[in-house]
């Protein structure tokens, strides 16, 4: 029973130390995804001029992954089938801060509601702050992604002798 | 096809409270009421359809105007910013969406247009045979004639265009017809077999470029208004190509004065002219008359 509980302490340690890591881990990857999209869209718009729909949906599926949803909301609300807020396009982006969603909310108001030249500016305006936010979850993750996982491996280790 | 690009409450209410194959244009304007074209005549647009009352009328507003043009460039307004800078855009379905607002020029060139202030959405009607009282002045033994199609604005001359394909093509007459079609809408509900098609290019690139690769027996234009149009025909005449073209007049008698034509008209390059009005509603057939001006039939 004893070794039980022990293995139980030692598992839930890890997982709030995965899930902490996990949240860093995910911004960084969200504003990773979301510069590679934007400098996308700058390309094309540039010069295939092709749809909005079209250039999302083509966007390269494993990077798609890491957008946290906002690629199905926004297709979802250029098919009509929901607005756009933040309540339907950031359903799975939960790690995101309330300044960013204002931010990306704004970025994707502005796609597709202008001509290439200012559409063009608008992209490398957003873009630019979407760097500041990648930089700032990039020192996130190295300071508390990294340690919050660690931090979790020495708490179960130290329950583990504690209690053996 | 009017529901991808309405707000979702108007286009419930055209949808079902107006038949929609009467219906000509639908126009929006900045805070002033939503008009209907029926029939050449105007009506205001209510919950409960159409009205002449004006306290019914329900009224529209820019985010509406700029919303419609949103969802009519599929989203993508960088898109179609060649088609807005000439003042309309085409939906993927062929309607013809006029737009006004604040044209922003640089070095003499439309560089795009903003501020959008108003809409006219254009519903497209194929009326099948509207070309068939003149089609025997227009081919004869095995031949076609040079053709302008002349009239203002709204009066049916690209239906009239599209419906003589279609009359060449129910004819089994395997001309090779090329639509040189600058805003992409000549083949809406075009039932024919035997054309191909060059879109939103200018009608000099195209005569130039649809002659040398297609080798059309007859092209098919609209509204002709241009210097280079006139010389692009000029040039196809030349060719051995026959043309089917369209130009805005309000009669012969304005047509005949317009400088733009006098080429034309000396060279006697069109040997019909096909006048519509909507004096009896859109498609009023006011008579052909050929390269002389002289009318050809009474019975119109």
């Amino acid at each position: 029973m004893k070794y039980i509980i022990i293995a139980i302490l030692f598992v839930i340690c890890l997982v709030v130390g995965y899930t902490f890591f996990n949240k860093y881990n995910k911004r960084k990857k969200f504003f990773k995804a979301l510069i590679m999209l934007a400098e996308k869209l700058t390309v094309e718009i540039n010069f295939s001029r092709e749809r909005l729909k079209v250039l999302i949906e083509n966007f390269d599926k494993t990077t798609k992954q890491n957008l946290l949803g906002i690629d199905e909301g926004f297709l979802n609300y250029l098919d009509r089938k929901t607005e756009l807020n933040d309540k339907e396009i950031f359903k799975k982006a939960d790690v995101l801060k309330k300044e960013e969603k204002d931010f990306i909310l704004l970025f994707l108001k502005t796609l597709g509601r202008s001509d290439v030249e200012n559409q063009t500016k608008e992209i490398a305006n957003f873009t630019k702050r979407f760097e500041e936010f990648k930089a700032v979850s990039d020192t996130e993750y190295k300071k508390y992604g990294t340690l919050s996982l660690k931090l979790s491996l020495i708490a179960g280790l130290f329950f583990v002798i504690v209690l053996i | 096809m009017l529901s991808k690009i309405l707000p979702e409450k108007i286009a419930h209410i055209v949808g079902s409270k107006i038949n929609l194959k009467s219906v000509n244009e639908i126009r929006f304007r900045a805070d002033k009421p939503i008009i209907v074209a029926v029939g050449g005549k105007n009506y205001f647009l209510s919950e409960n359809g159409l009205t002449s009352s004006l306290k019914d009328a329900l009224y529209s507003s820019k985010i509406v105007i700029e919303d419609i043009i949103f969802r009519a460039s599929e989203c993508s307004i960088y898109s179609v910013n060649e088609q807005i800078k000439k003042g309309y855009i085409v939906t993927e379905n062929g309607l013809r969406i006029g737009i006004g607002g604040n044209v922003v020029e640089e070095n003499g060139q439309v560089k795009t247009m903003t501020n959008f202030n108003s809409v006219n959405i254009r519903i497209p009607h194929a009326i099948k045979n509207c070309s068939l009282s003149y089609f025997p002045y227009i081919v004869h033994d095995n031949t076609i004639e040079n053709t302008l199609v002349i009239s203002p604005p709204g009066c049916g001359k690209t239906t009239f265009l599209r419906d003589f394909v279609a009359q060449l093509s129910e004819r089994n007459l395997t001309y090779n017809v090329l639509l040189l079609d600058e805003r992409g809408e000549l083949d809406t509900e075009l039932d024919a077999n035997f054309f191909d098609k060059i879109a939103f290019s200018s009608k000099k690139m195209g005569f130039e470029n649809g002659i040398r690769s297609l080798s059309p027996d007859l092209i098919v234009t609209d509204e002709v208004g241009q210097e280079e149009d006139v010389d692009a025909i000029l040039y196809a005449s030349t060719c051995g190509v026959k043309i089917l073209a369209s130009t805005h007049a309000d009669n012969m008698e304005t047509f005949i004065k317009k400088a733009l034509f006098q080429k034309l008209i000396k060279e006697k390059v069109f040997k019909r002219y096909v006048l519509l009005s909507k004096r009896n509603g859109p498609g009023t057939n006011e008579g052909i008359y050929n390269e002389n001006f002289s009318r050809l039939s009474s019975s119109f």
